[in-house]
């Protein structure tokens, strides 16, 4: 079995994510060979055959050239399975190869189980299996849902060329708020989601962070309240972390909110609901209101 | 100029899930409906250029499924969508991204329009794939996931939610597909004269069969709960005993705790 | 000798002519002044208030002559209605003269001012302008010395105080004169009748006759002039209130309290839902604001003004008045704001207590149904989204309508679509049903039911949110959508009767669904279950206990249900302890008028201060009877600083504990 794998790069640096791509060859037991755009310095370890086309001639967003660039490598590889991230980049390409080559796509692969893919739907409550009926498909995987796998090694680059002329002109990033708190590198994050009830309970969810040494994070709907900024944000839109300790309290598990945290050493979840989706990845579920439990644990941790 | 939007009708996610028949998809028994939540962005962003381009324009909303689907598209009327296409599907549930791609560009190719706005995903199905499908099925420009959007002298400047609170700038030009992301816009919420004329608007009714000529790529096996992931401890009862068992497992299985 | 006195004496019978046509001038002005305002009223939209004649010139009487609705706050009331009856005994009785000397005597010539009547009527009159004056001195110190905390004083009240005490005075300076010159003399027993007359008559002793005749002609003019003032200012002054607010007597609401108009939905012509304008008001709204005193009883009252809360309903009856006079084209929304409109919790304490029979709250959701109607604007975020989720799953917290009836499982309670052969059907409502708290208001009910053998069905997951809350934040398109559905599904079933446990389902089923055709006895649990147990169904094994209760606005002040709590509460065993804040004057929760699904942004929490008024009593318990009110409690108390000190329970939960025959039913689960 043949993968071509979606590499990724922005703002002229290779994604780390790029790395699960091998990852999930591995677990799909095929072998893989990468398509990047990006540039020759900046090329991922791997001691397979690159497709390589220059960033700086095809550009970071230019999804009708790489779709382009990519139906080439398919063409000289002929892969079973074209694997994008499920990302802002993968998903927003992949369609679009899906598309030209009339095959099948399998959206947010998160495992892979007697052959067929599973992935997650009803807001991460519920999962599918899904087969394609072509014999060719393209796949994206979901964030973190395959381990990272970084063989090491110099690739074999092909070099790819093309030139289009879109209807589509990427102007540039704006970058994201500016930060007062890194998550990346807090040991434990104490998370308040939309079941803490109100941004007055904000503080609460904070004390437990400190008490615990640790920093406040804050799911996507709680940051879009306004209630804690943006900075504190886990998940694929904001940060995805990995502490020793992460608590979640009152988060439901959206599955963005999942995907940037489950890899953390030890999830606590305080949830009213017992089958919230964030039990799926918590060691400990924790069935309590919220705010009878935190400021009881807080005390406790303070004695 | 002429708008499209495509909406879904799907089930409110707190509703419990339960396999049908078929084992395939969820048993319709004791859901309750709504718009796609990345769909009301749409809609809202639809009507919001629809006001701002004044009488030149017209907005219609789209909409596959059997008849319940009326409601969503009553909403988007009274939201301030100027007509609707309903297209009558008793198994819209049944039909791959591929298919309910082809079936709206099937419908939008005769029509000309120069943008069609849809949620980035169902909240049900969540494949993310509809309309860049539809997109490259009718060679419009594409962009996804837009939490920015502005339009002047027929160009769109897209403003698309990246990873990390990064955000990607592009234009585009029209004909184009965007699909909406969660904090583009607050759907407004209708008024109530604007309810009661959404009753006299148009709703053009076409069965499915007409549009439809593609077959599916992809299928679904099985439809199930996710396996609860294994060592999970499930705690429950008094706060008070509550805290002492999670002190108590920190101080085991953490090094956070001395 | 002849018991009575010479009528225009020192004054002459010449003066009869000009003292009319002067009279009839100054009504004239004061008629004219009323005239003139008409046009503004005009603005206002047509409502009828003239039907039911005969029960509104009842409560005319009632709240006029009786001054029921003044006397309810003995502050300010008191001296209010002594100054009131004593002004009209003067007053009648100056009628009385004024016939006497013009028609009596010319035309029958017989006089009634003589004999023993005289006697009574000298007396009357001399004792009413005391009060008069006493009442009016207090009056003055309340105003200008104790200085009530949102008493809004103006230089027409001292101009107003100037004017009656001179009146009065001067009345007094006449009677003197004329006794000092005359009765004190020829007949000083009569003039023992006259008390305050002889006693002023002593400042007039010692001088001439003619010095004392020429300052009472003087004082006779001032006095009349003065009058005549008091008659011309009526419409221009705060003095208007003699016409308006008893006007507003007869004015009066007369449907069920808590009336709401039901905007017709099918009307597809209708453009404007709410008040946009101050033309969308109805004329009586407008003239609310003239019948309004500035008594601020209802500020007094007002738990959003108690709380710093933008609203008061005293300024928004005023402020209307003024928008219909000033800038009758603004936006009235934007005028008085958003803010003050969604601070309203509807419990309807400032309508209540208004001795002007002034309708708040109405005003409010009128203006509340623009905005949300017309312009889809909520008080906050999270009240859209439990509007939306009200709209999906029929419940405002957006949980899966098919849990509803889950807090049911185990217990003796028929599902209607299963088995629709019960006594009675329990609309449980969203707060019972779905919160884990108020989950044992709906255990309890149940429990109690089944000791008294009362069959009861549910409508489990069918049943939907009455729509009450949407309905006070002004959505009726909403509340109506589930209203509709409801009822239809009510009369599918052989319903004989209806019983809540929360007092907003129960008013909105007994009252508003009414008018979309629903017609069945709606009762709450409290009534139903006082006649079990005064019919023997049920019985209670009172286990003493201290207490204090909290009277929900929906069943106390919107449905009079007071004593029927407190009896079920005695037979429990309860000993209450009330809060100064009680019983029709109780202090809302908070929950109101759609509140519960809202964030307390501005000023200190309701319940906090509520709950305080609790922790005043001592009591351990605080029992209410509403699942807002519990909802507001139990925060209130973990905010509040009362926890500890103070538990809340329902009052169902009280009765549930004492069932005397509750074996049965553990037997029949």
């Amino acid at each position: 079995m043949k993968t071509l794998l979606i590499g990724e790069y922005r703002e002229g640096r290779l994604l780390e994510s790029t790395y699960e791509l091998l990852g999930f060859a591995q677990a799909l037991g095929a072998d893989s060979s990468l398509f990047i755009v990006a540039r020759e310095d900046q090329l991922p370890a791997f001691a397979g055959k690159l497709y390589l086309a220059d960033a700086a001639a095809a550009g970071e967003y230019n999804p009708d050239l790489h779709r382009e660039l990519i139906f080439q490598a398919v063409e000289q590889e002929q892969p079973d399975y074209i694997v994008f991230l499920h990302s802002s980049y993968g998903w927003d390409l992949a369609p679009r190869v899906a598309a030209k080559l009339k095959i099948a796509q399998v959206s947010e692969i998160s495992a892979i189980t007697a052959g067929e893919f599973e992935v997650g739907c009803c807001n991460a409550k519920m999962r599918r299996s899904v087969k394609p009926a072509t014999e060719k498909a393209v796949l994206t995987i979901q964030a973190g849902a395959f381990p990272v796998l970084q063989p090491g090694g110099s690739p074999q680059i092909r070099k790819l060329t093309a030139s289009l002329s879109s209807n589509l002109e990427f102007v540039g990033y704006e970058p994201a708020e500016a930060k007062d708190v890194d998550l990346a590198k807090a040991e434990v994050i104490v998370t308040a989601g939309r079941g803490i009830g109100k941004k007055e309970n904000v503080p609460v969810i904070h004390a437990l962070a400190k008490a615990l040494g640790g920093e406040l994070g804050a799911s996507r709907p709680v940051v879009d309240a306004g209630w804690v900024e943006h900075s504190h944000q886990v998940g694929t839109t904001g940060q995805t972390v990995s502490p020793k300790l992460y608590i979640a309290c009152g988060v439901s598990g959206a599955i963005q909110h999942l995907a940037g945290m489950k890899k953390s050493d030890f999830i606590i979840a305080i949830n009213k609901d017992k089958d919230a989706p964030i039990g799926e990845v918590a060691d400990v579920l924790v069935v309590a209101d919220v705010m009878q439990f935190v400021p009881a644990m807080t005390a406790k941790l303070g004695r | 100029m002429k708008l499209l939007v495509c909406v879904k009708q799907v089930p409110d996610m707190e509703s419990r899930f339960k396999p049908d028949s078929r084992g395939v998809w969820f048993s319709e028994t004791d859901l309750a409906w709504r718009m796609n939540e990345y769909d009301e962005y749409a809609v809202e962003e639809a009507v919001k250029l629809r006001e701002q381009l004044g009488e030149s324009c017209e907005l219609t909303v789209l909409s596959i499924g059997p008849d319940r689907v009326g409601e969503v598209i009553k909403k988007a009327l009274a939201m301030g969508a100027d007509r609707a296409v309903h297209v009558q599907d008793l198994d819209a549930a049944g039909k791959d991204p591929w298919q309910i791609a082809s079936i709206i560009a099937g419908y939008a190719k005769e029509q000309s329009y120069d943008i069609i706005f849809t949620g980035m995903q169902s909240q049900d199905r969540g494949s993310a794939q509809v309309g860049v499908l539809v997109a490259e099925l009718l060679g419009f420009t594409c962009a996804t996931t837009l939490v920015g959007f502005a339009f002047a002298d027929g160009v769109i400047t897209a403003k698309r939610e990246l990873e990390g609170g990064l955000k990607g700038v592009a234009k585009l030009q029209i004909p184009a597909v965007v699909t909406c992301q969660l904090g583009l816009n607050i759907p407004r919420y209708p008024t109530l004269p604007n309810i009661m004329k959404a009753k006299r608007k148009e709703i053009a009714a076409i069965p499915v069969t007409e549009l439809l000529k593609e077959e599916p790529l992809a299928a679904t096996t099985s439809f199930h709960p996710p396996a609860k992931k294994g060592g999970g401890v499930v705690l429950e009862g008094d706060v008070g005993e509550l805290v002492e068992k999670v002190i108590a497992i920190l101080k085991d299985k953490t090094a956070v705790l001395r | 000798m002849e018991v009575t006195r010479e009528i225009y004496w020192n004054i002459g019978h010449g003066v009869v002519l000009s003292m009319y046509l002067l009279s009839f001038a100054a009504v004239a002005v004061l008629l004219w002044g009323f005239w003139k305002r008409l046009p503004l009223y005009r603005i206002g939209r047509p409502l009828t208030r003239t039907d039911r004649y005969e029960e509104r010139v009842r409560r005319l009487i009632d709240d006029v002559i009786g001054q029921e609705k003044v006397a309810r706050v003995r502050d300010g009331g008191l001296p209010h209605n002594l100054f009131f009856w004593g002004f009209m005994v003067l007053f009648v009785g100056t009628l009385l003269v004024m016939l006497q000397a013009d028609f009596f005597t010319p035309l029958m010539g017989v006089n009634l001012l003589s004999g023993e009547f005289y006697k009574a009527f000298s007396l009357i009159l001399d004792l009413a302008g005391l009060v008069v004056l006493v009442m009016l001195a207090a009056l003055f110190i309340r105003r200008y010395f104790i200085k009530p905390e949102g008493l809004d004083t103006k230089d027409e009240d001292f101009i107003i105080h100037t004017l009656l005490f001179s009146i009065i005075v001067t009345g007094f300076l006449i009677e003197g004169a004329r006794m000092a010159a005359t009765e004190i003399i020829q007949n000083p027993a009569l003039a023992n009748f006259s008390p305050i007359g002889k006693l002023v008559a002593q400042l007039f002793m010692g001088f001439d006759e003619p010095s004392i005749r020429s300052s009472h002609k003087v004082f006779w003019w001032i006095h009349f002039a003065l009058v005549l003032g008091f008659f011309c200012a009526i419409p221009y002054t705060k003095l208007r209130h003699i016409v308006t607010t008893s006007a507003n007597s007869f004015f009066a609401p007369l449907e069920p309290k808590g009336s709401i108009d039901t905007i017709n939905m099918e009307d597809e012509t209708a453009e404007q839902f709410g008040a946009a304008k101050i033309t969308d008001l109805t004329w009586k709204d407008i003239f609310d604001a003239d019948a309004c005193t500035t008594c601020k009883r209802c500020q007094d009252r007002c738990p959003a003004y108690a709380t710093e809360k933008p609203l008061s309903p005293m300024k928004l009856i005023k402020q209307i008045g003024e928008i219909a006079e000033t800038t009758p084209e603004a936006g009235l929304c934007e005028t008085v704001t958003e803010e003050v409109l969604w601070s309203c919790t509807t419990c309807r304490a400032c309508q209540d207590i208004c001795p002007a029979n002034n309708e708040h709250v109405n005003k409010i959701l009128e203006m509340r149904r623009n905005l949300t109607l017309m312009e889809g604007s909520f008080p906050g975020d999270e009240v859209r989204t439990a509007i939306s989720n009200i709209e999906v799953n029929a419940n405002p917290f957006g949980l899966a309508f098919a849990g509803r009836a889950e807090w049911a499982a185990g217990l003796d309670v028929a599902v209607m679509a299963e088995n629709s052969d019960v006594d009675i059907l329990y609309f449980v409502g969203c707060y019972a049903s779905f919160d884990r708290r108020n989950r044992q208001i709906a255990e309890s009910f149940i429990k109690i039911c089944n000791a008294a053998g009362i069959k009861v069905g549910i409508l489990g997951k069918e049943e939907k949110c009455c729509g009450e809350p949407a309905r006070k934040l002004g959505n009726e398109y909403l509340y109506q959508t589930m209203a509709q559905e409801n009822i239809e599904l009510i009369k599918g079933y052989n319903v004989k009767k209806i019983v809540t446990t929360c007092p907003h389902c129960f008013n909105t089923l007994a009252r508003d669904y009414r008018d979309l055709g629903l017609e069945m006895p709606v009762e709450h649990y409290t009534t139903y279950l006082e006649r079990l147990l005064k019919n023997g169904s049920l019985s209670l094994e009172a286990k003493p206990f201290q207490l204090t209760y909290h009277d929900s606005c929906y069943l106390g002040r919107y449905m009079d249900i007071i004593a029927a709590p407190r009896y079920l509460l005695a037979k429990s065993g309860g000993r209450i302890s009330e809060m100064e804040q009680s019983g029709y004057d109780s202090f809302c929760c908070g929950a109101g008028g759609g509140r519960i699904l809202a964030e307390e942004k501005i000023g200190t929490k309701i319940s906090e201060k509520r709950v305080a008024m609790a922790l005043e009593t001592g009591a351990p318990t605080l029992v209410s009877n509403c699942p807002f009110c519990l909802t507001m409690f139990e925060d209130g108390i973990k905010t509040g600083g009362g926890e500890g000190r103070i538990v809340v329970r329902d009052l169902a939960e009280i009765v549930a504990e004492r069932l005397e025959n509750a074996t049965f039913t553990q037997s029949r689960r």
